[in-house]
């Protein structure tokens, strides 16, 4: 794939959707996270309210950065990454790629399954994805718990990546992801 | 509950003068006239209420509720709805949100165990008919206007209509319910009744 055009940043595009997602998840942690404590109240609805607003702009966000990514290359990996390395850079990205559409949708789901319909900032309602079953609204809670779990790992394996690239590789992995920097040569 | 309908006072003592010549049972001028008294179908009648919660609507039913209904198009003057609710079958197909509902800081149903409706004046209107009537929710009393449609149905007759209040009015939110941020104070309330002519 590498070639003399291909590009050695990511695009104004692709680290906007990046990082517009990546603070979107820190908010959505933070707001699950105080909201579960709480009984139910109307602080609780006003938080559990955020986060589903905020997790249907993270599920349109994540259809318009596929979208994009579809049609745009990322730059090339490193040269010097090993097979091992460049399978697993890979495999991390497509997990978070897929993590980014199935936790709002579980989220819609159990939503749905709870006869608690989704509103988008109070603008607009979701139809509700299932109709109102109890069972499946646990197991959807389980689910959406779990993947929770493995969202927060993965990124934080990515997280601890770039900087592994940046502070030991000390390649442009990390820094092509930056805004307002100029990537360094390899 | 199946006696005769008595007219108002204001027509009473006319009533009694007519009664001295026409025999009992004849029929009487059309704003004096009788309507029927139908009782409700339970299994086939709904009462139903639309809130608004984080920004999105939830229905809610009432299983448990009781209508004596005098109506007929032609004697609305006499005609009366009488409507009483038991709170505590609230059912919005959430058990966490119902009980929130049925506990102290909203219908607060172990001190307020029904709602109770009541008609004063029913009138024709373009599309059907219009009532006013009063609504003792939460111990308190406020008027409530409904618009509803009348139709006659193999032997018995269909009721169907709205109504809209704020639940506020009523003292329905307290606490942590009081703000209307994040639920509305404004409550649609729709039904449909199963009626059938009682004697």
């Amino acid at each position: 794939m590498t070639n003399a055009t291909a590009p050695v940043r990511y695009s104004a595009a692709a680290q906007l959707f990046h990082w517009i997602i990546a603070a979107l998840i820190v908010v959505q942690f933070s707001l699950a996270w105080t909201a579960d404590d709480l009984p139910l109240g109307a602080r609780k609805l006003a938080l559990l309210a955020w986060h589903k607003s905020f997790g249907m702009t993270i599920l349109m966000l994540a259809v318009a950065r596929l979208l994009w990514r579809l049609a745009h290359a990322p730059p090339p990996l490193p040269a010097g990454m090993s097979k091992l390395e460049r399978t697993l850079a890979r495999i991390s990205h497509a997990t978070l790629y897929g993590l980014i559409f199935i936790m709002p949708l579980t989220g819609w789901m159990m939503s749905s399954a709870k006869n608690y319909s989704v509103s988008w900032f109070g603008l607009f309602t979701w139809p509700n994805l299932i109709a109102r079953n109890e069972t499946a609204f646990q197991i959807l809670r389980s689910t959406h718990d779990a993947l929770s779990v493995a969202l927060l790992s993965i990124a934080v394996l990515h997280l601890l990546a770039a900087l592994k690239h940046h502070f030991w590789n000390r390649d442009d992995v990390l820094v092509r992801m930056l805004p307002f920097r100029s990537a360094r040569r390899p | 509950m199946s006696a005769p309908r008595t007219t108002g006072g204001c027509s009473r003592a006319l009533l009694a003068g007519a009664a001295l010549i026409v025999p009992a049972g004849v029929a009487f001028a059309a704003d004096a006239a009788v309507p029927v008294h139908y009782a409700m179908n339970a299994a086939q009648s709904r009462l139903e209420f639309t809130g608004t919660q984080a920004g999105a609507p939830f229905k809610g039913v009432f299983h448990a509720f009781t209508a004596s209904i005098d109506f007929s198009p032609d004697a609305l003057a006499n005609s009366k709805f009488d409507v009483t609710i038991t709170l505590a079958s609230v059912d919005s197909e959430d058990k966490d949100r119902d009980g929130t509902m049925r506990g102290a800081d909203v219908f607060d149903v172990a001190h307020f165990p029904s709602a109770h409706y009541v008609t004063h004046a029913i009138t024709r209107t373009a599309s059907g008919y219009a009532a006013s009537g009063s609504l003792t929710l939460h111990g308190t009393t406020r008027e409530v206007p409904i618009q509803f449609t009348f139709s006659s149905a193999g032997g018995g007759a269909k009721l169907l209509g709205t109504a809209q209040l704020k639940r506020l009015d009523f003292g329905v939110g307290q606490g942590d319910w009081k703000s209307t941020e994040w639920v509305k104070n404004e409550v649609n309330v729709a039904f449909n009744l199963a009626l059938t002519p009682a004697h």
